[in-house]
């Protein structure tokens, strides 16, 4: 299926031993079966001790292995290498824009800033019920697809915007739990969550380009999200809050 | 400045421009045959067309200083300019001030400069 030898071309970085970061080649035995490039990398690290990457649940839920694999940013755990092989070659490097700890390993601290700042959390302060907050199956439906992103930031590290501006500009990830908490009709902050987005980096740095969309290993749209809330920045705030509560 | 006026702005003033454009267009396409010196200049000399025209020229500044300002705080920042070299990094927030002031100069001079024609 793919010839009797792989080449993989792997991003090595040890800022211990290495002044630079290089790319390292590997040659493998071709797999019998078609396999994840996680399962590529297990492989490698059979040959070369040295080669760190993260994971943890191998199955999409987690989101800890998410990298560029060639030159599209991906979880390894749940992309066949038959999806992305190009001529025998397969091209691994971390997630674009962050700092590098380590050959695959990004550190991840301003893309989880961004998501605090957002407050990904519930806030309502009015008496809680004895059981829960009960909702109409018609606003449960305004979550979906929002509420099942794993945080593994393939979307906001393929946009320039996030790579320009990580400090300021709150990535389409963070900005669709964004939306995800100004959607639900639990959540009596809407006001206070819209202030805070509506300086012009936040969520005006995004421009539209759908990398963010063209990336999602879970087929989610952040860019539709980000529609959301400007739409919701551009009405009167006070109609917005009405209409919640209604 | 909150970020929903900017982006209002530079939508808004590309509809202007868009507008000018279509009037500017529309009489180019329903002068009957050549357009002779005659009709251009009392064209461009009616009060509308003079009006029209500097409105439009503000807006296009506006526009394109949106335009530059949101290249600047891209690519001219500490973080940008340090990927290609750190010393440039040190000095980085300084070029995008003088980047943007040498545009808004520009600007100024270039309006100034079209009111001076279209009016004087």
């Amino acid at each position: 299926m793919f010839g009797k030898k792989l080449q993989v071309s792997l991003y090595r970085y040890n800022p211990e031993e290495d002044k630079f970061p290089y790319m390292k080649k590997y040659t493998i035995d071709k797999p019998e079966r078609d396999i994840m490039v996680l399962d590529l990398l297990h492989l490698l690290k059979e040959q070369d001790q040295s080669v760190s990457y993260r994971r943890s649940c191998r199955e999409g839920v987690c989101g800890s292995d998410g990298m560029n694999i060639n030159g599209k940013n991906g979880l390894a755990c749940i992309t066949p290498i038959s999806s992305v092989i190009k001529r025998n070659k397969i091209e691994l490097r971390p997630l674009p824009g962050l700092p590098v700890i380590r050959d695959l390993v990004v550190d991840m601290t301003e893309f989880y800033a961004q998501y605090e700042k957002i407050k990904p959390f519930l806030q309502n302060e009015t008496t809680a019920p004895e059981q829960e907050r009960l909702q109409s199956p018609e606003e449960r439906d305004k979550l979906d697809g929002l509420y099942e992103c794993i945080l593994c930031a393939c979307c906001s590290t393929s946009c320039p915007s996030f790579w320009w501006n990580p400090d300021k500009f709150v990535g389409p990830a963070a900005l669709l739990q964004a939306y995800r908490f100004l959607a639900d009709s639990r959540d009596l902050k809407t006001e206070e969550r819209l202030d805070a987005l509506s300086d012009p980096f936040s969520v005006y740095r995004c421009h539209g380009i759908m990398n963010c969309v063209n990336v999602c290993p879970k087929g989610l749209n952040p860019n539709k999200a980000i529609g959301e809330i400007k739409s919701m920045l551009h009405k009167n705030k006070k109609d917005i809050i009405a209409s919640d509560r209604i | 400045m909150k970020g929903s006026m900017i982006w209002n702005l530079q939508r808004y003033s590309s509809l202007v421009i868009l507008v000018y454009l279509v009037y500017v267009s529309s009489f180019i396409i329903t002068t009957q045959g050549p357009i002779s010196f005659f009709d251009w200049t009392k064209f461009f000399l009616s009060f509308q067309t003079r009006f029209f025209t500097s409105i439009a020229c503000i807006f296009m500044l506006l526009h394109a200083y949106i335009g530059l300002w949101t290249v600047g705080t891209d690519y001219l920042t500490e973080r940008t300019l340090g990927f290609l070299n750190k010393s440039l990094s040190k000095i980085a927030n300084l070029m995008r001030k003088m980047y943007l002031f040498a545009f808004v100069m520009l600007g100024i001079v270039y309006l100034v400069v079209i009111l001076y024609i279209i009016w004087i």
